[in-house]
């Protein structure tokens, strides 16, 4: 391949690193959207006006969601030394990553248009993510620091979120810009960019730092790191390991749970003055359906998902797997240790779980100390329950249920965030050897449903027989049954080849079997207090509502395996 | 007799199309250092990370300690010292706090020692690893590699990084110290001056293969550089039996060549020449020599 020139070399560059964080993005934009209109269309209930508005909206803020965060994949790329201007140096990836975030959201927007004949804005959206974008970009070049780039991220989210709802008609699509704020937008695009360039011509002579691409050990991970100083156990391995993993995986994790559940708490305290103090302004810009109109308030309700998927998305890479120069590996300091593998996958997953399940216990407490501050008026105009004065009687039903019961609800909950950080470090460890199958293995079922979704809306609209649509369904049923089954064969696959190769121990197996027992016991418990009854459902009825019961024992043994095999290329 | 503590048979391994290690079999005894040698992509940090279990054997055997270390890393990695040719060590960590987490995996940890070498390379116990020079991270990585006097000491390219006055004094004196202890060491190594100076054994490595090994001392008695006169003029480098390498031009020849002088000199005199001066090759005459040879096999293949 020949590059004529430095510009198309950056270009080629940047198309290589940043192609599968696009792939991402519009992953997450077509299928989470997608998904929440196919939900809507199975799951509808009869009284569908209401509802209906406000899956449209949901899927909007879906689309919207791969948009609000800077991209991360472009950073790898460091063309300080190159032979190029600073401006061509900060234009062509700021212009590029522009480029492709209005393509990535245009090409979405126009994919859900067609299926659901909603009509999700185009232009507007479109010129407020580019401005969104290029606002984010002085942030990039003036510091490294995580604390202040998050800071600055919030800041511009808020302003441009102002920007947006003051030419806002109906939320959230129609929004109509007059041509000045084109030129506004032009105008700061401008200013940003000049910005960006000051600040990268400073970094560039080493007079600042600017922002690197973010890896666990740099920037805010690392202070989260040196925030709890204690020493290091030198009496047994087993101790000195889970302190490495505490350390380096599981406080920071914890630390920004509980920064996070403080931030919910401070917006719910804040949300009740600002929302009194504007109430004119708001009622002039919103249409409120009941008497008490609340702007500042959604806030903390929005943040409190946003907090739940952070906190979720942080349980991964629990193996501690690394990127560099688009080669991922383990650490050769931490796989050389005279530790065994089976010991040290599960003191990595409980270490990371046990932080994961702290954050999100953090989390909780704070919405439930939150939920009085707001009151119902909100949660009755934005879910159509009054979740806050539901809340006595909530704890009464908890409270009602039998020791047993709430101990099954405990084992479940413990044993999902356990479950959970064990599949991402699978996956993450499975990728490293096997990476163009996995994301095979991953994309097949997400292909599959948005083939159902296409083929149920050309259904709807006539253009599909229905027996074509029918005939999806039923695939889907056993493509499932059929992930089951290899489910099964392959816990039991690995569970031999485990033994053959002495990675498992049979205490390790031991504690698998006796954690997968008391899983699947609290499983059932579950279904019991739910109501549901086995002996009425049809074989594959009953089969698939106890698989989750399978997940245990199949990480438990899959989750060594697969470190092993990393561990041993 | 000599015990064995690594014994690797007819090893192979492929990385896609490429072969990183073809039938390699080496064997390393008790206080002996070994040295491996070769240019980039010879194979040389592959070899060492099967014997830390790192790469599984995809054909062939590996034996540490009579262990194989895939299928038993606690009975191998607990009685061996790693140094790694990237250094890899948590950016996050203090000094001090990576010999403690390091000294609790071994529990053979000699505290005394420990300080020793921190003082010796005049390391700050409360810095970070980030905030060290890529010299004073080899430095640190050294330290807890040897601090648990291991029975293997395996190091990858150890000097890189090092300046000389850390290469020839320390690094020279700790691995003699750990092969008078009656362990054993094996490493890497681009810089030949350093191979000849520390190991006892060199492994020369090419292209996936061992091309020569043995007893330093044997290795270079088997070859020498000789200079060389024809009668004749030559525009091409002459054929001589044994001759590896050979650089000149005209009537004059320096030529690098294995196997006896006298078989040499038979050679040369059939041409109408003669011997000008004979002496022992150097280790990079003899590195430089093979590795050429190979190429031009390679080519001609």
């Amino acid at each position: 391949m020949t590059l004529r020139s430095p510009t198309s070399a950056m270009l080629w560059g940047l198309w290589r690193v940043t192609r599968v964080e696009a792939a991402l993005r519009l992953a997450v934009g077509v299928v989470l959207p997608l998904a929440a209109l196919t939900l809507f269309a199975v799951f509808a209930p009869s009284e569908t006006a209401e509802w209906d508005e406000d899956i449209k909206n949901i899927a909007t803020l879906l689309l919207f969601l791969p948009h609000l965060v800077p991209w991360s994949s472009h950073a790898r790329l460091n063309h300080f030394t190159r032979p190029i201007r600073t401006a061509t140096m900060v234009g062509l990836p700021t212009a590029y990553l522009i480029a492709m975030s209005v393509a990535i959201y245009l090409v979405s927007a126009f994919l859900l248009k067609v299926t659901s004949g909603h009509p999700f804005s185009l232009l507007p959206a479109a010129a407020w993510i580019a401005a969104l974008h290029l606002a984010f970009g002085p942030i990039g070049w003036w510091t490294r620091n995580m604390v202040v780039v998050m800071l600055g991220m919030l800041v511009v989210l808020f302003t441009w979120g102002s920007v947006a709802g003051s030419r806002l008609h109906s939320f959230p699509n129609d929004v109509d810009y007059p041509l000045t704020d084109y030129a506004l937008i032009a105008l700061f695009g401008l200013v940003c960019f000049s910005v960006a360039v000051f600040a990268a011509a400073r970094a560039r002579r080493g007079d600042a730092h600017s922002m690197s691409a973010w890896t666990p050990g740099s920037g805010l991970w690392e202070w989260a790191i040196n925030l709890f100083r204690f020493p290091c156990p030198t009496s047994s391995a087993t101790r000195a390991q889970i302190w490495l993993d505490l350390k380096a995986n599981g406080f920071p994790v914890l630390m920004i749970g509980v920064v996070l559940a403080i931030v919910i708490l401070l917006l719910s305290a804040i949300g009740n003055p600002i929302d009194a103090a504007f109430q004119d302004e708001i009622r002039a810009r919103l249409s409120c359906s009941n008497s008490d109109c609340f702007w500042a308030r959604a806030w903390p309700v929005f943040f409190t998902g946003l907090s739940l998927l952070i906190a979720l998305s942080l349980a991964r890479n629990a193996f501690g797997i690394r990127s560099r120069y688009g080669r991922t590996y383990v650490s050769a300091f931490e796989t050389t240790q005279a530790c065994g593998t089976t010991q040290l996958a599960a003191l990595k997953v409980l270490v990371k779980s046990c932080c994961v399940l702290a954050a999100i216990i953090a989390i909780g407490v704070s919405v439930w100390i939150s939920v009085p501050l707001l009151g119902d008026p909100v949660f009755i105009q934005m879910f159509n329950v009054p979740l806050s004065s539901r809340l006595p009687a909530i704890s009464g039903a908890i409270a009602a249920l039998t020791v047993y019961e709430q101990l099954s609800l405990v084992v479940l909950a413990i044993g999902g965030v356990v479950i959970w950080v064990a599949a991402c470090a699978v996956i993450g460890a499975l990728r490293v050897r096997h990476s163009r199958r996995v994301y095979i293995a991953a994309s097949s079922p997400l292909l599959f449903g948005l083939a159902l979704v296409l083929v149920g809306t050309a259904q709807g609209e006539g253009i599909v027989s229905p027996s074509v649509f029918f005939a999806m369904l039923a695939a889907a049923r056993w493509i499932f049954l059929a992930a089951l089954a290899a489910m099964v064969l392959t816990t039991v696959y690995v569970f031999w080849i485990g033994f053959a190769e002495r990675v498992l121990t049979i205490r390790y197996a031991s504690a698998a079997v006796a954690i997968s027992a008391a899983f699947g016991a609290a499983w059932l418990t579950v279904l019991h207090m739910a109501g549901v009854q086995l002996a009425w459902m049809s074989a594959i009825a009953a089969v698939s509502i106890l698989s989750p019961a399978l997940l245990p024992p199949f990480f438990s043994v899959l989750a060594p395996w697969s470190l092993h095999r990393i561990r041993h290329l | 007799m000599e015990q064995t503590i690594v014994d690797v048979n007819d090893l192979s391994r492929m990385f896609a199309s490429k072969r990183a290690l073809d039938g390699v079999s080496f064997r390393a005894t008790a206080g002996q250092v070994y040295g491996l040698v070769g240019a980039n992509g010879a194979g040389k940090t592959t070899l060492l990370k099967h014997l830390l279990g790192l790469l599984r054997a995809a054909t062939g055997s590996v034996r540490v300690f009579g262990l194989d270390p895939v299928r038993d890393p606690v009975g191998v990695l607990s009685r061996v010292g790693y140094l790694s040719e990237e250094r890899e060590l948590p950016e996050w960590m203090r000094i001090d706090e990576l010999m403690a987490y390091t000294q609790a995996f071994h529990p053979t940890w000699d505290t005394s020692y420990a300080r020793e070498l921190l003082n010796t390379f005049a390391l700050d116990p409360s810095k970070k690893i980030k905030e060290l020079s890529k010299g004073m991270r080899a430095q640190a990585g050294l330290l807890v590699a040897v601090a648990h006097r291991p029975e293997l000491l395996i190091l990858d390219e150890p000097s890189s990084g090092l300046d000389a006055v850390v290469r020839r004094d320390i690094l020279d004196a700790i691995v003699r110290t750990v092969a008078d202890d009656g362990r054993t060491v094996i490493f890497s190594s681009h810089l030949l001056d350093e191979v000849e100076r520390m190991s006892d054994h060199v492994t020369l490595m090419h292209n996936g293969r061992i091309t020569l090994s043995g007893a330093l001392d044997e290795v270079r008695r088997g070859y020498q550089r000789s200079r060389v006169r024809f009668v004749e003029h030559f525009d091409q480098p002459p054929s001589l039996d044994t001759a590896l390498a050979m650089e000149g031009g005209g009537r004059t020849w320096s030529v690098v060549h294995s196997g006896s002088l006298e078989q040499f000199n038979h050679s040369v005199l059939a041409l109408g020449g003669e011997v000008v001066e004979s002496r022992d090759a150097t280790l990079e005459e003899i590195f430089l020599a093979r590795a050429g040879r190979s190429r031009q096999q390679v080519e001609a293949a």
